[in-house]
């Protein structure tokens, strides 16, 4: 476990990075520390394997002050990855994999075969242990610095804004791989990013952080997005946060009608080729048999976000629920999906200050606003009306 | 007389065929006198570079040092050495050390101070100590800098040594020198040639070096990526 215990940094000029925070890190999960740039998280993150020293408080790590270990020796037994990977150019990935065992006495032999398991474990074909770091892509490159922080085996990972530097797309499959490895490996991960998208997906737990390292609210992704503390994290978490929580839902809780029990829908059926993948939904009503492009999803695999998309996006306004190797298990219609959400009060039951629509609805959810229950907490009709002139201004702003 | 014939002359002299004056045993004291010169430069020189780079501090210094050395004229710190430590190896060595060292310390503290800064932060990030930071990430960074100043070194210092003839020493220097005292330009025009052939040589030399001896992860053109 990291302990943060009113860490702060003044920097000789005299601005401050960090005011003075508490936090703990819990053994075994992933906390992400989230905020504008500026708010001080990369110092925080950099004090613990005292890349920065606090110039008030203390961290602790498993109960002991850092300050009190020598700073190289602390650093072996951290995993570290940063944005660029910075990966030493000179040296051949096998060996920047290796970098860490060999700092720590193993032979050269023993170290490049640890190494070239742990290529295998970030997802990386073994003939790339032989290439240099100018020879990969930007998310290979990230991948060996992953592997590279992963070698010694180290109990704590730190990681900053290590997936900002590539393409959105690469940059959702490091993260999946992320996810993968730590449901495996159990790291105690602090992880930086200024990416909220990125912190609701990769965090046990999300540190929302403003100017001066002050927490702006501390709670699990879900919370988040349903229960912002204030307007300023709502604003920060941005549009859409309402499907975005559906993101956070597995799409296994979607009740499937069997492919058995039919594949019409009104007009609209479902075609499947022999092997039961679908083919397409065709449009009996019109004279043509053209084919409309079904989208699916993994009940197993996907979330209810994807579900949802599904079945926005097909002409007869259902998901095909498919297995792994693309077969129709099921449909699943817009109100199926939508189903799978928790029960909603009846109407009635809905809090006596109507507030408009969906916002009301979300904090009927019942989750406490504030963890800490600052007193003065603005009543919900000043914090609503607030939060929405916010989220405009954001928006605007893009 | 064309400096065509001149050379012809000089090469088929039989009196630079052997002997103490012969062109094999001129250019092994001219080569013997360079290597000296740049051997004292790089122990002079490279560590301090290193260590200015690798910390930052006195770069400034380092600079304006380099540029006013420059300008240090070669043939006048000959004769102040000469007066004041007589004629021995030291004369001509002096001034070629003075000339070698700048071009090594500036090549030093750049290559250094070029390490990509996300590299020298993942180095101590991962647990390298100042030291092995150094060794380990910053000479190999520095590696193709480094090389292009050994290059300029050397290319002027073999130029320059004909000055050990000045004060009486060997090296092709004599030719030149002793051509023009006695007026044997053919003997000038050759020992002129053998300078030149030798600096173009290294230039060469470095030129193989710095395509195939370095990594290839720290061989110049490579990075940016």
């Amino acid at each position: 476990m990291i302990r943060f215990e009113g860490a702060g940094k003044r920097h000789p000029d005299g601005t401050i990075a960090v005011e003075g925070l508490d936090l703990e890190v819990p053994t075994g999960r992933t906390t992400v520390l989230v905020g504008p740039s500026g708010c001080g998280k990369t110092t925080l993150l950099r004090m613990v394997n005292r890349m920065v020293e606090p110039t008030s408080g203390r961290v602790l790590l498993d109960g002991t002050d850092v300050a009190e270990l020598e700073p190289a020796k602390l650093r072996r037994g951290i995993g570290y990855v940063i944005q660029q990977a910075g990966l030493f150019p000179h040296r051949r990935v096998i060996d920047n994999i290796a970098t860490v065992p060999r700092l720590l006495g193993w032979d050269r032999k023993r170290a490049r075969a640890r190494a070239a398991e742990l290529l295998e474990l970030v997802g990386l074909a073994p003939d790339l242990a032989k290439r240099y770091p100018f020879q990969l892509s930007g998310g290979q490159q990230q991948r060996v610095g992953v592997a590279r922080a992963l070698a010694a085996d180290p109990p704590v990972l730190l990681m900053d804004e290590p997936f900002s530097a590539v393409d959105p797309v690469v940059r959702a499959g490091l993260q999946d791989e992320l996810l993968r490895l730590q449901s495996e490996l159990h790291k105690t991960v602090l992880f930086v990013t200024h990416d909220i998208e990125e912190a609701v997906r990769l965090g046990d737990q999300v540190v929302v952080l403003r100017e001066h390292g002050k927490i702006a609210q501390l709670a699990d992704p879900h919370t988040l997005l349903t229960a912002p503390a204030d307007d300023g994290v709502a604003a920060f978490l941005g549009r859409d946060r309402g499907l975005r929580g559906l993101g956070l839902r597995p799409a296994s809780a979607v009740v499937l009608r069997p492919v058995d029990a039919g594949l019409r829908y009104g007009n609209w059926e479902l075609a499947l080729d022999d092997g039961r993948r679908p083919i397409g939904w065709i449009d009996r009503a019109a004279a043509s048999a053209d084919l409309h492009p079904a989208a699916g999803f993994r009940p197993e695999a996907d979330t209810l976000r994807t579900a949802l998309d599904a079945a926005v996006l097909s002409p007869a306004g259902v998901a095909v629920a498919l297995d792994a190797d693309g077969r129709a298990t099921g449909t699943a219609s817009r109100e199926a999906v939508l189903a799978a959400l928790p029960a909603l009060p009846a109407p009635s039951a809905l809090p006596a200050p109507a507030v408009d629509g969906a916002d009301g609805a979300d904090r009927a959810d019942g989750v406490p606003l504030r963890k800490d229950g600052a007193p003065g907490t603005p009543t919900v009709s000043q914090t609503d009306s607030r939060a929405d002139s916010r989220t405009d201004g954001a928006a605007g702003g893009r | 007389m064309n400096w065509l014939t001149w050379l012809s002359d000089f090469f088929s002299d039989p009196e630079q065929h052997s002997g103490p004056n012969s062109i094999a045993h001129r250019v092994w004291e001219h080569l013997l006198f360079s290597g000296e010169a740049l051997l004292y430069a790089t122990v002079l020189a490279v560590p301090l570079g290193l260590l200015i780079g690798y910390t930052g501090r006195g770069v400034t210094a380092v600079t304006a040092f380099a540029g006013a050395a420059r300008a240090l004229p070669t043939l006048g710190l000959v004769t102040l050495t000469v007066l004041l430590a007589g004629v021995n190896d030291t004369a001509a060595l002096v001034p070629l050390v003075a000339l070698a060292a700048p071009p090594l310390l500036v090549a030093a503290v750049e290559g250094v101070r070029g390490t990509d800064p996300d590299v020298r932060d993942a180095a101590r990030g991962v647990g390298l100590t100042h030291p092995q930071v150094l060794w380990q990430v910053c000479l190999p960074s520095a590696a193709p800098t480094l090389l292009a100043g050994f290059r300029t070194a050397t290319v002027q210092v073999i130029a320059t040594a004909t000055v050990a003839a000045y004060v009486g020493l060997g090296g092709l220097g004599r030719y030149v020198i002793d051509g023009l005292a006695t007026r044997r330009y053919a003997v000038t025009a050759g020992g002129a040639l053998l300078v030149v052939l030798l600096a173009v040589g290294a230039q060469l030399l470095f030129s193989l070096l710095s395509r195939y001896a370095l990594p290839p992860g720290a061989r110049p053109g490579r990075r940016g990526r």
